[in-house]
């Protein structure tokens, strides 16, 4: 125990100050204040968390600063979006999308097509270039073809705006009618996965040679099996489904919502990492570039696809009720009453962005941190972010982890994009600010330490929203007749004044591990 | 005698620099064979070609028979290679026992492997719980041949075992090594000639990236010429 306060010292004391500092913070408001400003800093804590979580794991274990990570947060929120407002267009989808995805899925099954046959040096050179021109232009015959149900961005009336607009006064607007009448539905769905494999085929040629020791079972098959279901599902079952989503009731609409985002950020990430990211592993300058590239892509594609205005993320009804008996004064009657505020400490506090986004944090919190601590995946990880190499020397595919690591970290973003949503609002540079959060919070506390990026997270809340507070009370300097009122260009300058003071003392943050 | 790996001629670069310059290593099954040379010849280089770490861009790499160039690296190890890092590199984040378990190559193997490894090293046994970096030097070396034997390996590939350990913790080291050598086929890298002497049956000299002496060690021992020309010692 001794010896553990000697180690920490620094730490111990920093800790302490901190404490003080949040309890003067809190002497100087109501308890209503408090309450509500407390509550505040952890939701804003928990949505960076769940974006530097991510973040942190991937930098961690594959050394890549991903600075597309809050392109991805928001990309996740207007994903969620689109599945709680538009429905239709979230069925429509899932086909092409399943589909084009598909080919990745065999990536166990492709050693065993290049191994024989002595190919000429050119052919092997011109060949993969060649597969994959082709499979981009069959993708390109047909994805602009393929019929999807959308907003129009043009018009008012039928824009994102509108159909958000009036999803949150409880009317849905009709949703347009579309047919394959441009395309065949037959040669869309059997030319998308054809193009997919081709393209993943082409994909693996560049590869270094791999023909020993990956054993192709029926296990390689599943991925793509599965993939092949859920487009047949949604290609046969449209209308059903769509139908049987837009009468779901809005909290299970919701919560299909929040789902829906997280997988398809997987996914995204997946691909993003099997694509782009996987050739430039002994360039990490180029990654870099990459990655920032893909940001201001990201950002433009929604943009476009959504359009430039910003719009609302209608809450479910669970997070929704008004009425009489609200603000709802005790856990019963919120229960009784779904209101969306509930009194405490005589502060009036908004049950989904003060209540529920915190704890879905230290869900999230606390399940990714069984994964780490009690799955053979999380000891790779864990032992991945210390030694790549050894880890590779034991026999393990540590490649294969990465992509589960981008997948896992993009998750958590487009889950803390979705999440952020109905208290945010969507639009399209709400995930910079969050993401500069995300990085203050990670220099706080350790780059690469999980429990780190939680501490920074919650840290960097509290701070931002303590000081918002004091803008609109002030604080009275002592021995002064003075009222000191933070501007709010203040805001970020505390979180990085905080930043700054840490890391000159503990230059590796609060519980980052010393070289 | 069988030869279980053979490396010829290999030519390795890090980066841009040609690290290894044509290294022979020729191992026959069931020895020890002592991997010799001053500080920056090219030895741990050379056992990291071997695993493909740092893959060779020329020259064969055989194991069992098989020829591994070109693999990637955890499948050369899968094939039954178990490698101790110099330096003690275990994971120090992970406790001891998640040390071994990450060592699995099948499900059972540590439970399988565990008696065998806390006879070796009774050490170990009662700091399973502990997390890596509290070990002191030597329980982390051990830890870290430990884990080279949790899965099935006919070769182990050890770098350094007797660096910076005390000359007890050396004597309790060199007879697990001896016991293993039984079992298993042993590459060696040793700077303490002593020690590399007493164990290994044959030698290989790496001077500047090049092989350039081998041989049985009991022969070695008696030419003081070539022991000074090469490794600087008496
Ligand atoms: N990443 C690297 N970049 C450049 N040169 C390197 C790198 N790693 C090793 N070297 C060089 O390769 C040479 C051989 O290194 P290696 O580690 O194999 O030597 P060694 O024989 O194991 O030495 P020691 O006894 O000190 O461990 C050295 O000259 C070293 O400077
Ligand atoms: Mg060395």
């Amino acid at each position: 125990m001794n010896t553990f306060i000697r180690k920490n010292l620094v730490l111990l004391i920093i800790l302490t100050v901190l404490a003080a500092l949040f309890i003067a913070a809190a002497q100087g408001m109501d308890n209503q204040d408090f309450v509500i400003t407390l509550l505040r800093g952890l939701s804003v804590g928990s949505v960076t968390f769940l974006v530097a979580s991510g973040f942190s794991l991937i930098f961690g274990l594959l050394d890549v600063l991903n600075l597309a990570h809050g392109t991805l947060f928001m990309i996740g929120a207007y994903i969620g979006w689109t599945v709680y407002v538009r429905p239709d267009t979230f069925v429509d989808l899932l086909t092409p999308f399943a589909l084009t995805l598909s080919g990745f899925a065999l990536r166990d099954v492709y050693p065993l097509l290049s191994a024989p046959k002595p190919v000429p040096a050119r052919m092997k050179r011109i060949l993969p270039w060649a597969l994959i021109l082709v499979s981009l232009l069959i993708f390109g015959y047909i994805l602009p073809r393929y019929p999807i149900a959308i907003w129009n961005v043009e018009n008012y009336a039928q824009s994102p705006v509108t159909y958000a607009f009036m999803t949150d006064q409880g009317t849905r607007l009709p949703f347009p009618v579309v047919a394959f009448d441009r395309i065949s539905p037959i040669l869309a769905v059997i030319g998308l996965p054809f193009a997919s494999i081709l393209g993943t085929f082409a994909l693996s040629l560049f590869q270094r040679n791999t023909e020993h020791a990956i054993r192709t079972t029926w296990k390689s098959f599943i991925g793509f099996a599965l993939l092949l279901i859920i487009a047949l599902v949604g290609f046969i079952f449209n209308d059903t489904l769509t139908q049987s989503l837009a009468a779901l009731n809005s909290n299970w609409l919701f919560f299909t919502a929040i789902v829906a985002a997280t997988l398809s950020g997987a996914g995204l990430g997946a691909l993003m990492e099997a694509t782009l990211i996987r050739p430039l592993y002994s360039r990490p300058i180029y990654q870099l570039m990459l990655t920032l590239g893909m940001s201001a892509v990201g950002i433009e594609m929604v943009r476009a696809v959504w359009g430039r205005p910003e719009f609302v993320m209608p809450k479910p009804a669970f997070f929704d009720g008004a009425g009489e008996a609200c603000p709802a004064t005790t856990f019963a009657d919120w229960w009784a009453n779904k209101c969306s505020t509930i009194l405490l400490l005589d502060g009036r506090v908004r049950v989904y962005n003060e209540i529920f986004i915190p704890l879905v944090g230290i869900v999230v919190l606390i399940a990714v941190w069984m994964l780490l601590q009690r799955t053979r995946l999380g000891m790779v990880i864990r032992a991945g972010v210390q030694d790549r190499e050894m880890v590779e020397a034991l026999g393990i595919n540590v490649r294969r982890v990465f992509t589960m690591v981008f997948a896992l970290g993009v998750g958590l973003a487009a889950l803390g994009g979705i999440l952020a949503a109905p208290s945010m609002g969507l639009s399209n540079v709400m995930g910079e600010s969050l993401f500069l959060n995300a990085l203050i919070a990670l220099a706080i506390g350790g780059l690469t330490n999980y429990p780190g990026a939680a501490l920074g997270s919650v840290l960097v809340g509290l701070m931002q929203q303590f000081i918002i507070k004091y803008g609109q009370i002030g604080i009275p300097i002592p021995f002064t007749e003075i009222l000191f009122k933070p501007t709010p260009p203040l805001v970020p300058a505390s979180t990085v004044l905080l930043m700054v003071i840490i890391l000159l003392i503990l230059p590796n943050g609060l519980l980052g591990k010393k070289e | 005698m069988e030869t279980i790996l053979d490396v010829q001629n290999i030519h390795t670069f890090i980066g841009q620099y040609h690290i290894l310059q044509g290294v022979d290593v020729r191992v026959p099954k069931g020895s020890i064979t002592a991997l010799l040379g001053r500080n920056g010849a090219g030895k741990t280089t050379t056992l990291k070609s071997i695993l493909g770490l740092t893959p060779p861009r020329e020259g064969k790499v055989n194991f069992e028979g098989r020829d591994v160039q070109g693999m990637r690296s955890f499948d050369i190890a899968a094939l039954g290679i178990g490698f101790v890092p110099e330096h003690r590199a275990i994971f120090r984040d992970l406790t001891v026992e998640e040390n071994l378990k990450l060592a699995e190559r099948k499900k059972d193997d540590y439970n399988c492997k565990r008696e065998f490894i806390f006879e070796l090293f009774p050490d170990l046994k009662r700091l399973i719980a502990l997390p890596g970096t509290s070990l002191s030097g030597g329980q982390q070396q051990m830890l870290a041949i430990a884990r080279a034997l949790v899965a099935d390996n006919r070769l182990l590939l050890i770098d350094e075992p007797s660096e910076g350990l005390a000359p007890v913790i050396i004597e309790h080291m060199m007879s697990a090594i001896r016991q293993l050598s039984k079992e298993t086929t042993i590459i060696l890298v040793e700077q303490n000639f002593l020690v590399a002497s007493q164990l290994a049956e044959q030698y290989v000299i790496i001077e500047e990236g090049r092989s350039v002496k081998s041989g049985a060690m009991k022969d070695l021992v008696n030419d003081k010429a070539a022991i000074h020309r090469y490794l600087g010692a008496a």
